[in-house]
């Protein structure tokens, strides 16, 4: 079986072979022998090389958490993900939410010339103020939130155009 | 000793305090939001109260829903916690008039020490070092004639303040306004109170603070110290005992001067005396008084080997400290990471999502308090922090390397969290040397990227595997709500062991 994954912006080929009671697997053109040991509910454990490996997971939507010696890692099956925070929108340039907040403060309005740098407005989460400032010089296309409303990550606040 | 006692809070310090409770044969009263009705504390309780909806002032911070719940189960103490209620004087004060015990400082100490600048003027009158500042009439056009005395840099600081919320570093004339502003925003919606105040702002300055505990008999120790110079955004992340700055001769200094701090405000109950200290020449100041337990006691506990909440649930009872001054002493080094749902490298924003699978670190010297387990949810209603590891060793190097051993161990998935960052932290040249700051993890590690390590090809071809068996998609998974770790959904053809697929 062949497959290919996607952490950050590296696509990796890996191909799993069945050898007996094992596996042969090619990652990258190189081979290494995988065996499996034990398996729980999100946990394998292998020896791969001969050398034991406990590794976790957690299957999250189509991507996949793993985790070994301290380190995690997040894989996906490959695709174009947008980048939020170059997204166009409209014409304008958006105004992304950086995390899952509610707006506590509008302080521009739509038609409003910025600069960039100005304060568009107040996020609040876990009991800490955001400020969301423009990204560019410009006027406020769209303004798409009101105060109180709660917005999640990479959500389009405002977008700013000329 | 009381019977029954209510813990007013939730997350890692519920879960410690409930644990306390069940070592001491009290029996023990969770409440909990909407957000939290599985929560791990909700779990350990012998009770447990629903008492609102997921903000917290319509729960954690809802005094009339915490007594009612109280009344409703007949506790006879409430143990605060931090945060939440547990520096607010008018909750102490309706606790005792309830006719309950209130776990914690009498509410006269609590109101002497939460406004910054009545405490700061208190500390001087009683012989404590305060750093050079202004406290008083606060009107923005008295705050810019004062800063212009004090200098800059500057901190603008609010009265009612802690946690580094509504505090701002000036760092000239034309940012003052701005700054005053902006904090009075943040102090407003944090405490209800935008009074600010001056002080003068100590580069690399050294953040060390006294633990004490005095009981209501007249007996006041101390502790000793805590360093907790490694921050960001003013909130802690790495906390130790011994600090690896100062002398015995120091910490005999500011040890008197805690213990001055509490006689003055008439302190009972465990507390902590904040100094920072100037590395240059060595002066220490008086930052404030935490009048309740501190994320980081766990520290304390393990140096000093003494169960801190265990005797502030005695303290309240009325039990009179056993031991004195001469018979504490500081055993080997510990030190406290603190686990959060954040990104460290986007400005340390709070991240939030699921906990798919957490699992602690163990071993001899570990301790681990946490507030979650896998299943759970960091929301953003509440604080980041996820879980707390304890390290303790003979002596520094072994803390920190038995730390990095717990961190490499730690396993948490679903959610960004700052478990490399600590690790790189650690490993740090300048923090093994001890050399830190309260500006330092800016300073140093202010542009900070995980590392951009390849996947290790024993991972890669694990996620193989588990595509293989078709394990690593949960849209695989039952329905929504289905446990994911369940063994109903493994029933493919695959088994346990070498079996075949």
């Amino acid at each position: 079986m062949r497959d290919r994954f996607q952490s950050r912006d590296r696509i990796y080929e890996v191909s799993l072979e069945r050898q007996g009671e094992a596996y042969r697997a090619v990652v990258d053109g190189q081979a290494f022998d995988l065996e499996l040991i034990d398996s729980q509910a999100g946990v394998l454990t292998v020896r791969f090389n001969g050398r034991p490996a406990i590794i976790y997971y957690a299957p999250d939507g189509s991507s996949l958490w793993l985790s070994q010696g301290g380190c995690t890692y997040r894989m996906d099956k490959p695709s174009q993900r947008r980048n939020p925070s170059t997204g166009e929108a409209g014409g304008g340039q958006a105004v992304h939410s950086p995390m899952p907040a509610q707006v506590r403060a509008v302080q521009v309005g739509e038609g409003d010339v910025v600069e960039k740098g100005d304060t568009l407005l107040l996020l609040e989460a876990m009991k800490m103020e955001i400020r969301v400032k423009s990204p560019a010089a410009g006027r406020v296309k769209r303004l798409l939130v009101s105060n109180g409303q709660a917005v999640e990550r990479d959500q389009i606040l405002a977008e700013i155009g000329d | 000793m009381f019977k029954k006692i209510l813990v007013a809070n939730r997350g890692e310090i519920a879960v410690r305090i409930l644990r306390a409770c069940r070592e001491m044969g009290i029996a023990s009263v969770a409440v909990y939001s909407e957000a939290d009705r599985r929560a791990l504390h909700t779990r350990l309780a012998d009770e447990a109260v629903f008492i609102g909806t997921a903000p917290a002032d319509q729960s954690y911070l809802s005094i009339e829903r915490i007594l009612q719940a109280a009344r409703q189960t007949g506790a006879e103490a409430v143990h605060p916690g931090y945060g939440f209620l547990s520096e607010n004087a008018g909750f102490a004060r309706a606790v005792k008039q309830a006719g309950l015990v209130f776990i914690g400082p009498p509410a006269e100490a609590i109101e002497a020490m939460g406004d910054k600048g009545a405490a700061r003027q208190r500390m001087q009158s009683s012989g404590v070092p305060v750093v050079p500042g202004y406290q008083g009439p606060d009107d923005d056009a008295t705050l810019v004639r004062k800063a212009a005395q004090i200098g800059f840099p500057l901190l603008v600081k609010a009265a009612a303040g802690g946690g580094g919320k509504g505090m701002r570093v000036v760092n000239e004339a034309g940012e003052l306004e701005e700054a005053i502003a902006g904090a009075r925003r943040e102090a407003h919606h944090a405490f209800g109170d935008q009074r600010m105040i001056l002080e003068r702002y100590i580069p690399r300055a050294r953040h060390i603070e006294m633990q004490v505990l005095a009981d209501a008999h007249g007996n006041v120790l101390h502790l000793f110290e805590r360093e907790c110079s490694v921050q960001r955004r003013h909130q802690k992340i790495i906390e130790e005992s011994p600090s690896p700055f100062i002398d015995e001769e120091l910490r005999r200094r500011i040890a008197g001067s805690a213990l001055l701090a509490a006689r003055a405000v008439g302190y009972q109950n465990a507390g902590t005396v904040e100094f920072i200290v100037d590395p240059e020449c060595r002066e220490y100041y008086f930052l404030e008084m935490n009048t309740r337990l501190q994320v980081e006691h766990p520290v304390t506990e393990l140096v000093a080997g003494l169960d801190l909440v265990q005797w502030q649930i005695r303290i309240a009872a009325g039990e009179r400290l056993p031991f004195t001054q001469a018979e504490l002493s500081q055993r080997g080094h510990a030190i406290e990471c603190r686990l959060y749902a954040e990104d460290p490298a986007n400005n340390f924003l709070p991240a939030t999502g699921p906990l798919l699978r957490f699992v602690e670190p163990q071993g001899p010297g570990v301790r681990v308090d946490a507030g979650y387990t896998s299943g759970d949810a960091v929301t953003i209603h509440y604080d980041p922090l996820i879980a707390k590891v304890i390290a303790w060793s003979g002596d520094r190097p072994g803390a920190i390397a038995k730390m990095l051993a717990a961190l490499r161990e730690t396993v948490l998935l679903g959610l960004t969290h700052n478990g490399q960052f600590l690790q790189d932290v650690l490993g740090d040249p300048d923090f093994q040397a001890g050399q830190v700051w309260t500006t330092w993890v800016e300073d140093k590690f202010g542009d900070w990227q995980p590392p951009q390590c390849e996947l290790p090809p024993e991972v890669l071809a694990a996620g193989a595997l588990l595509r293989l068996q078709g394990q690593a998609d949960a849209s695989n998974a039952e329905p929504s709500g289905a446990d994911p770790y369940s063994p109903w959904r493994n029933a493919s053809s695959f088994r346990v062991g070498k079996g075949g697929v």
